[in-house]
């Protein structure tokens, strides 16, 4: 147990103290709270300031819409009403030019119905063109009404834009945000099991090519290394996922973006068993990889032995998201290798039943024995060869040698 | 009390024997030299002994007691692929290495620094030990070996890759080591550092033994038909009938004979023709040549010239 020890804190304190995990712990909450603000700000900003001016011949509905496109909740826009006078077009058209106007409005309204010609300065101006379009419509709206009586706070209730509230089983919950927070998880999972996964087989090779195994070897047995390093390379995994949530908790409590985006105490438990499982796992396979090739290129061709399995839990997010609980998303959910991820997105969705989490951890847990007792005898042989690459009868003696 | 007892241990890997019914015993206070050609099977004996491979057959013993992993933190191990992790400190390494041998930190790190002091190579205890230079990170290796104060030390080719000042220096501390009753096991194929520092000698080829014992029972053995004369002048006497073959290196004569009684009448004749002799030895074969005799002999003429020389 000593031995498992010194390695695992060897293991962590070196990694945590490499560049490459410090960038990665400190830059990704960073850029993720630099893009969280920088989309508020974009969103203040986009509030259209442009300059248009209406051509047209009556006051309705053109008065309505200069009152709209000023003070309206989107937009903080300058419009001049303008009379049709013969060649107004040129004239607006050579302001265009010298950049004083954003773009013109010509309403016909001796056409039936009327029509509305809107010449935009850049064509790629689409929140110009919406914030004319809306006002247009609610100033319609507005005279229609008005002429038949309403009054001005019966439009205002009139015309409000419906909220729908999204509420989920039992009214606890809000079911999108709980989505979005099951995204989030596997996302995140997927990343970080993959990751670290193939940290364990890149730590296994550098030590392969540095000949330090001759050495440790001398002292301790290979199982200990083995299960030293995962424990070690996990414990880093844990710690740079435990800095981004409290990260992306601080920038949710500050930004006030993301409030309505929380992560339940049953989520996040279920969060780390999982991982736990899925990366002791993944990197148990990750493990025997690594014994079994001698440079990361060798290791590269071999990775989609890890991949595989992510990859078709990601193609299985469909089925799971349109029905958690159809047999498809209860069985593939069940099998060792998706559960980590899929289970743990189901637990998100829509609480299974209890006994499935337990089987499907109990299956984990199984095949997580399985896995090591067989990556662990292709360790054990597999750390002293150098050179060639081993084919598969070569590995499967290896699992014969004591 | 032998410190290692190899009973007739054999190990196969796939088709190829690695190790055939070796049998061979190190006492304490000696140095033992493990000698062989490339791919013998010294270091996979080695292995055996340690623990790291475990023999298909036949028993291993340390410190008088069946092998045990216990035993380890008593055996000090420097491999003959030198590993290190590149990015570590060194002290943090050395301590590193030392704790997974059994010490606490605090002694690990204060030998460390003595070791370091001892090795001359205190400058490069702050630094990663991808910036040392490659004798550096063999003596950091070489200490590494040595923190823990084993009983039993193994060191396959300790000394490649050292210039011959720091080659003296590890050389100087294994003889040291002995002295206080260390047993130290080295593989080398440098013949000359074998005789000159070597109690007792294995010598191995094709994963056989095929000499093993005390250096001088092994020497005493061979005949003492080698002569060796430095001269000047005249060199006719070189072709005395008694003398079976002969390498003239303008001025020093390795000289084989047929039998050691023919040395004094070729003195006789040299003198006799004006020869002028600065040194005269008879003396044994040496380790070399008693080496690739034996080796030649293991593979059959042809095939050992190119391995054994290489």
């Amino acid at each position: 147990m000593h031995n498992i020890w010194l390695i695992a804190k060897r293991e962590y304190t070196e990694r945590i103290r490499t560049k490459g995990f410090i960038i990665a712990t400190v830059l990704i909450p960073t850029l993720m709270g630099g893009g969280i603000f920088a989309a508020t700000a974009l969103a203040n900003h986009s509030k259209t300031g442009s300059h248009i001016a209406v051509v047209t011949s009556q006051p309705q509905p053109a008065t309505d819409l200069k009152q709209q496109l000023e003070n309206g909740k989107d937009t903080t826009m300058t419009v001049d009403i303008l009379p049709p006078l013969p060649e107004i077009t040129k004239a607006l058209d050579k302001q265009m030019d010298d950049k004083k106007l954003d773009g013109y409005l010509v309403i016909h309204q001796d056409t039936q119905p009327a029509t509305y010609d809107f010449t935009p300065r850049s064509s790629a101006d689409i929140a110009t063109s919406t914030a004319v379009k809306d006002g247009l419509q609610s100033a319609i709206q507005r005279e229609y009404l008005t002429q038949h009586g309403a009054s001005s706070s019966e439009i205002d209730a009139f015309t409000q834009p419906i909220k729908l509230n999204i509420v989920g089983k039992g009214g606890k919950t809000d079911a999108r945000t709980s989505f979005i927070v099951a995204y989030i998880l596997f996302f995140l999972m997927y990343m970080v099991v993959l990751m670290y996964g193939m940290n364990v087989a890149r730590s296994i090779i550098e030590e392969k090519t540095s000949r330090i195994f001759e050495v440790l070897l001398a002292t301790i047995k290979p199982q200990e290394l083995l299960a030293g390093k995962i424990l070690g390379v996990g414990a880093v995994g844990l710690t740079q996922v435990g800095v981004w949530m409290i990260a992306a908790a601080g920038i949710a409590t500050y930004a006030g973006a993301m409030s309505n985006v929380s992560i339940s105490a049953t989520q996040a438990i279920f969060f780390i068993i999982y991982f736990a499982l899925g990366y002791s796992l993944y990197s148990s396979v990750a493990a025997a990889l690594g014994a079994m090739t001698n440079s990361e290129q060798e290791l590269q061709q071999l990775n989609m032995f890890l991949m595989m399995p992510l990859f078709f839990c990601m193609l299985m997010i469909g089925p799971l998201v349109s029905n958690p609980n159809s047999t498809l998303s209860r069985i593939v959910s069940q099998i060792p290798f998706c559960a980590p991820l899929l289970m743990n997105f189901r637990i998100s969705l829509s609480m299974p039943q209890p006994w499935e989490i337990a089987l499907s951890i109990a299956l984990i847990l199984v095949t997580i024995y399985i896995v090591l007792s067989i990556s662990s005898r292709i360790y054990r042989v597999g750390i002293l060869m150098y050179g060639k690459k081993p084919n598969l009868p070569e590995i499967l003696r290896w699992l014969k040698y004591s | 009390m032998p410190i290692v007892e190899l009973q007739n241990i054999r190990k196969v890997y796939d088709t190829k024997v690695a190790v055939e019914g070796l049998t061979l015993s190190i006492e304490p206070g000696t140095m033992f030299g493990l000698l062989g050609p490339n791919g013998s099977g010294k270091t996979s004996s080695i292995r055996m002994m340690i623990g790291m491979t475990v023999p298909d057959s036949g028993t291993v013993r340390l410190f008088d007691k069946p092998f045990a992993r216990t035993s380890l933190h008593k055996v000090g191990y420097l491999p003959e692929e030198r590993g290190l992790y590149k990015k570590m400190k060194v002290l943090d390494q050395l301590i590193f290495l030392g704790q997974l041998h059994g010490l606490d930190e605090a002694t690990a790190r204060k030998r460390s620094i003595a070791w370091c002091e001892r090795m001359e190579i205190t400058e490069a205890i702050a630094k990663k030990t991808e910036e040392l230079s490659k004798g550096m990170q063999q003596k950091i290796q070489f200490i590494a070996a040595l923190l823990h104060e084993p009983d039993l030390i193994i060191m396959d080719e300790p000394f490649s890759g050292l210039d011959p000042v720091n080659a003296t220096l590890l050389m100087d501390t294994l003889v040291s080591l002995r002295t206080e009753g260390k047993a130290i096991l080295f593989s080398t194929h440098r013949m000359d550092q074998v005789e000159k520092l070597c109690d007792s000698i294995a010598l191995i080829s094709r994963g056989k033994l095929l000499l093993s014992g005390s250096m001088r029972a092994i020497k005493a053995e061979y005949p003492r038909n080698r002569l060796q004369v430095s001269f000047t002048g005249d060199d006719t006497f070189l072709r005395h009938g008694g003398i079976a073959e002969f390498k003239n290196y303008s001025g020093i004569a390795e000289i084989k004979l047929h039998s050691e009684a023919e040395a004094q009448q070729i003195l006789a004749e040299a003198i006799a023709n004006g020869t002028h002799i600065n040194r005269f030895e008879v003396m044994e074969p040496t380790l070399e040549e008693i080496f690739i005799e034996n080796v030649r002999a293991s593979f059959g003429d042809e095939e050992a010239g190119g391995r054994v020389l290489a």
